[in-house]
């Protein structure tokens, strides 16, 4: 009989970006709501960040966004998760964003999308309603 | 139903090193899925040649910092190197935080290094019999060196010596009173005493604690007396690294004591018995529980337990007959 | 709409109209501080009875200056209107400064971004994704020839914001530049952030490292000391530490804990107090609690002037006086109904200017989305504006003076930054508690504390946990965007500019650095000189940092060019 399958979730900034209090905030909240979280840190390029999320098996990737650059990194771990295919795990970004890039990058690949102002609520039930079934 | 998984073909990837199988191949063996028994079975064969290196301490003694100058310096001798390293899960949430990987982001690109975060899922002791199915999974995947860190916080340092052949217990200043308390049980628990931060205020003294508490022990002739090696495994600096190299040299010291004594077939054995005792453990509870679904006895043991009209060693003793020993 | 319709309409709005019951007789959701101190209904002279006006509290531009640095403030002069700008390429960045003084700038105040922060010249791999995201992107004297073109640097008063190790390749910048065109050092007036020893805990840690951090934070202030009297060389920053999640008295407390690690260094140089703390500033950050911060901004004066009287030995009253900067609280403003951020903006920098700011940053709505769009920013200095022409904030001095409840708030914020000061005091100072990731940890801590207080409903924000609505499709005034272009066109230039300059120059200039690191001299001359040669910032920085043991590229991925 299998266990309860837990939840693990690779949360990692992208690039330069040093806005970290949110990530670090996210992944202990994330902890206290039952999940196994690897918080990488700070300056990862998108193949770092991919192939950390595969030899993990994580469930989840969530990357922290706050300097602008999400729309040139998201295309590229798209096409590293692609390269990959790590199909099966949830692609979901927080952080600064323009209402206007929302759909764009939905339309990137990214599954889910938490402005700065979310609360720990509304993510942790979605992952829990979400992470996609193996 | 869930498609079976190929179990043939998946450890066939495994053994050609493919990383997405071997992470596939861990959360399996992790959540204890049913191909469990055939996919170690089927990769069992593959493993028992790589050296397992074991690093417990306390948290923020600099493990996992001295466990990637270690990473470092066995990939410049060409050889590969994967690393489990176990966190406490919170016995409240269930949740873990794998914080350690930033200190090792040098090595994530470096396809000769695998790094497995773990969460210890309440095994008390810290090390799950996954871990042992990991080790292996990773000898599988061509590893020459498997590390295993945990936090160590008393049995879990115990159990490390079990699984590892070479043990490193990670100390640091100011550790004073827990130094004093380790002396009991400081000479089964490490081949390595790793003295981190001894660039700290105090790192003198604890140095001599140390020394007197190994002063007291007289081993056997022959066999491995535990070295002292004083380490800073942080600075901004390189040029303020110390003793990174002293570790490996007592590291490589030890290996050919196992070697040379022989010793290391004596560790295998207490490795393989704790293994076998783990699984056997593990596997009985299943097939007991298993034996009684549906005939409503097990609830019925619990409940006259409670009750007082019986006890668990009784029950126990009466299941074991009825459905083991008189088979 | 007919009868049936409206009566329909009532009935379904039953719910709302027992929330209308509810919303008339609402009471407050918190009692507490913002920084969570329990207040109490009413203060009266009871809260101070051992109140001693001259010794404590003092009239304005008299010591211990709680009540305000200069004794007529804003009647001898307004504030300064410095909004932030940093954008794309210089040109860009140039654009938009020269756009916000035609209208009523008061002060011109550039942010670099994270890649010169990180001393990265455009064309480094880490760099090129990045360039202007977040700032504007100076790699050698020739961006900062841009970014100045036909602005008299004697007339205007910069303020250069580079708080990192890059702070020193800046100043040579900026310095190079004023020099070539004529003007004389001591005519320049400004600032310069340069606090790397805060920068570590923004994301810069591979740039600042601690001992490299007091040494060339020193080094500008040294220099400014000695050649540039009217320019302010260092805004220790605690609005960025507040900005971590941290309390109002842990931003006094941590950002004079850093002022003592470079005015403990400028002493140790043989520096004398009065010579150089005249021309220390400070960046604050303004939070929502309005009384509780302008207490914080009255303590702080007060602590301060004692600090550096009765520590440090000043004798000078400019020495002792509490100079700041506000930058309202980036971290209070949030994307959804983005339009109210202009309210919490402008409560924010009313606490400024209450608590008697010498030079305002106002934040532009958009912040929680994008870098301000040119309507936000003319926005953010339309709301300065309006405060000081309209409300009448600017006509007395310290108008929450004498205020119970304000002046036993501001003996609560000293009473508890002291005892956070004799925390770090207890772990061996300053520099130990960075080092031994002291003050990570407490940030850490109290950044999960904002957030279950938002998720608990003990802080209430309109938007986030109360009054919520569905998401916004469009960003009200429109989306600025960095130019892919003007990045492109950066980095290309830098390129062409490492392939065309006279390397033989450049080589000379380079070891000249790296002898004076060597012996020990302060580097703002050498790095001069190797500006001019045309050395970039990333070249600059790299050679100290291996002069220190470092490696050369913080990022560790480029060697240096010239062994």
């Amino acid at each position: 009989m299998a266990k309860k399958r837990n939840i693990k979730v690779l949360v990692s900034k992208v690039g330069l970006d040093g806005h970290a209090r949110g990530a670090k905030v996210v992944s202990s909240l994330l902890k206290e709501a039952g999940m196994e979280v690897i918080y990488l840190g700070m300056f990862h390029m998108p193949e770092n960040i991919v192939k950390a999320a595969m030899d993990e098996d994580v469930d989840v990737i969530g990357l922290s966004y706050l300097s602008g650059e999400h729309l040139i990194f998201t295309p590229k771990i798209v096409e590293e998760m692609r390269k990959h295919k790590l199909d099966d795990v949830l692609l979901i970004a927080g952080g600064t964003f323009p209402a206007e890039d929302i759909p764009t990058m939905e339309e990137m690949g990214i599954d889910k999308i938490f402005r700065a102002g979310s609360l720990t609520d509304d993510f942790v039930q979605y992952i829990k309603d979400n992470v996609k079934k193996r | 139903m869930k498609k079976k998984r190929n179990v043939k073909e998946m450890v066939e990837k495994l053994l050609a090193g493919d990383r997405r199988t071997a992470a596939r191949l861990i959360t399996l063996v992790e959540n204890e899925m049913e191909e469990q028994h055939e996919v170690m079975k089927e990769i069992y064969p593959h493993t028992g040649q790589a050296m397992i290196l074991g690093i417990t301490g306390a948290g923020g003694a600099g493990k996992s910092t001295l466990t990637d100058h270690l990473i470092k310096n066995f990939r410049e001798q060409g050889k590969t190197v994967g690393v489990a390293v176990v966190d406490p899960s919170s016995p409240f949430s269930g949740g873990a935080f794998l914080g350690d990987r930033i200190r090792l982001q040098k090595h994530f690109l470096d396809d000769g290094v695998y790094i497995r975060s773990m969460a210890s899922r309440g095994h008390l002791g810290g090390l799950s019999r996954a871990t042992y199915d990991v080790i292996r999974i990773m000898e599988a995947m061509g590893m020459d060196v498997v590390i295993v860190e945990t936090l160590g916080a008393g049995q879990d340092e115990i159990d490390i010596i079990h699984i590892a052949n070479t043990c490193l217990l990670v100390a640091t200043p100011g550790m004073g009173d827990d130094i004093q308390a380790m002396k009991a049980g400081i000479m089964e628990i490490a081949d390595i005493i790793v003295l981190n931060k001894a660039d700290l205020d105090g790192a003198d003294k604890s140095l001599r604690h140390l020394q007197g508490a190994l002063s007291i022990v007289c081993p056997e002739e022959g066999k491995w007396m535990p070295k002292i090696v004083p380490t800073v495994s942080v600075a901004s600096k390189p040029v303020d690294l110390k003793g990174i190299d002293e570790l490996v040299a007592a590291i490589s010291e030890h290996q050919e004591y196992l070697q040379e004594s022989r010793a290391i077939d004596q560790v295998k054995f207490e490795r393989t018995e704790q293994e076998l005792g783990l699984i056997f453990k593990d596997e009985l509870q299943k097939l007991i529980f298993k034996g009684l679904r549906g005939t409503g006895k097990k609830r019925k043991y619990i409940n006259s337990i409670i009750e007082g009209r019986d006890d668990p060693y009784s029950v126990v003793e009466e299941v074991l007959e009825k459905y083991l020993v008189t088979k | 709409m007919d009868q049936t319709n409206l009566a329909e309409k009532e009935n379904t709005c039953k719910t709302s109209w027992d929330d209308y019951l509810k919303a008339y007789y609402e009471k407050p959701s918190s009692l507490k501080s913002w920084s969570g101190y329990d207040l109490k209904e009413i203060y009266t002279p009871a809260d101070r009875p051992e109140e001693n006006y001259e010794k404590d509290v003092a009239d304005a531009g008299t010591y211990p200056f709680t009540r305000g640095i200069h004794a007529n403030m804003f009647r001898g002069r307004l504030w300064t209107k410095r909004e932030v700008v940093g954008i794309g390429s210089p040109a860009d960045t140039h654009a938009r400064l020269k756009y916000l003084s035609e209208q009523g700038g008061s002060g011109l105040n550039t942010i670099a971004d994270v890649t010169y922060e990180m001393g990265l010249d455009a064309d480094h791999p880490w760099a090129v994704n990045e360039v202007g995201l977040t700032g504007v992107n100076i790699t050698s004297i020739k961006d900062m020839e841009t970014l100045t073109k036909d602005i008299p640097l004697d007339k205007v008063s910069w303020s250069l914001i580079t708080a990192s190790t890059a702070a020193p390749v800046t100043m040579a910048q900026y310095i190079a530049v004023a020099e070539d065109r004529g003007y004389k050092l001591d005519a320049l007036r400004g600032s310069i952030q340069n606090d790397p020893i805060h920068f570590r805990y923004c994301g810069f840690r591979p740039a600042c490292p601690l001992d490299l951090s007091i040494k060339l934070g020193s080094d500008v202030m040294e220099f400014c000391t000695e050649k540039m009297r009217k320019w302010y060389y260092t805004t220790v920053n605690m609005y960025d530490l507040r900005e971590q999640g941290i309390n109002a008295p842990q931003e006094v407390a941590f950002g004079f804990g850093i002022a003592m690690c470079y005015i403990d260094e400028l002493i140790r140089r043989g520096l004398d107090i009065d010579d150089f703390a005249p021309r220390f500033t400070f960046y604050v950050s303004c939070h929502m609690d309005i009384f509780e911060e302008v207490a914080k901004i009255r303590a702080a004066r007060r602590m301060w002037a004692r600090l550096l009287k009765d520590k440090y030995g000043a004798k000078d009253p400019r020495s002792m006086q509490f100079r700041f900067a506000v930058h309202t609280a980036g971290c209070s403003l949030i994307p959804q109904q983005p339009l109210n951020n202009i309210v919490r903006i402008a409560y924010e920098a009313l606490t400024a200017v209450l608590g008697g700011v010498q030079s305002l940053h106002c934040c532009s709505y958009d912040e929680p989305m994008c870098l301000p769009s040119e309507k936000a920013h003319l926005q953010a200095l339309r709301t300065q504006q309006i405060l000081a022409y309209e409300t009448g904030v600017t006509n007395v001095a310290d108008p929450l003076g004498g205020s119970y409840y304000v002046e036993s708030l501001t003996d609560k914020m000293e009473e508890e930054s002291l005892k956070i000061m004799k925390q770090v005091e207890d772990l061996g100072g300053m520099e130990e508690a960075i080092r031994t990731e002291s003050l990570d940890r407490q940030c850490e801590s109290e950044a999960i504390k904002r957030q279950k207080e938002l998720d608990n409903g003990e802080k209430l924000s309109v938007g986030v946990n109360v009054f919520t609505e569905k998401q916004e499709k469009t960003t009200p005034l429109g989306v600025q965007r960095v130019s892919a272009k003007s990045a492109k066109q950066q980095i290309e230039e830098v390129k062409e500019l490492k392939r065309t300059r006279n390397m033989k120059k450049l080589r000379d200039a380079i070891k000249c650095l790296r002898d004076d690191v060597g012996a020990g001299k302060n580097t703002i001359p050498a790095m001069i000189e190797a500006t001019r040669a045309f050395g970039t910032t990333g070249e600059l920085l790299g050679t100290v940092r291996e002069v220190f043991g470092y490696p050369y590229d913080p990022m560790e991925t480029l060697e240096s060019p010239f062994n």
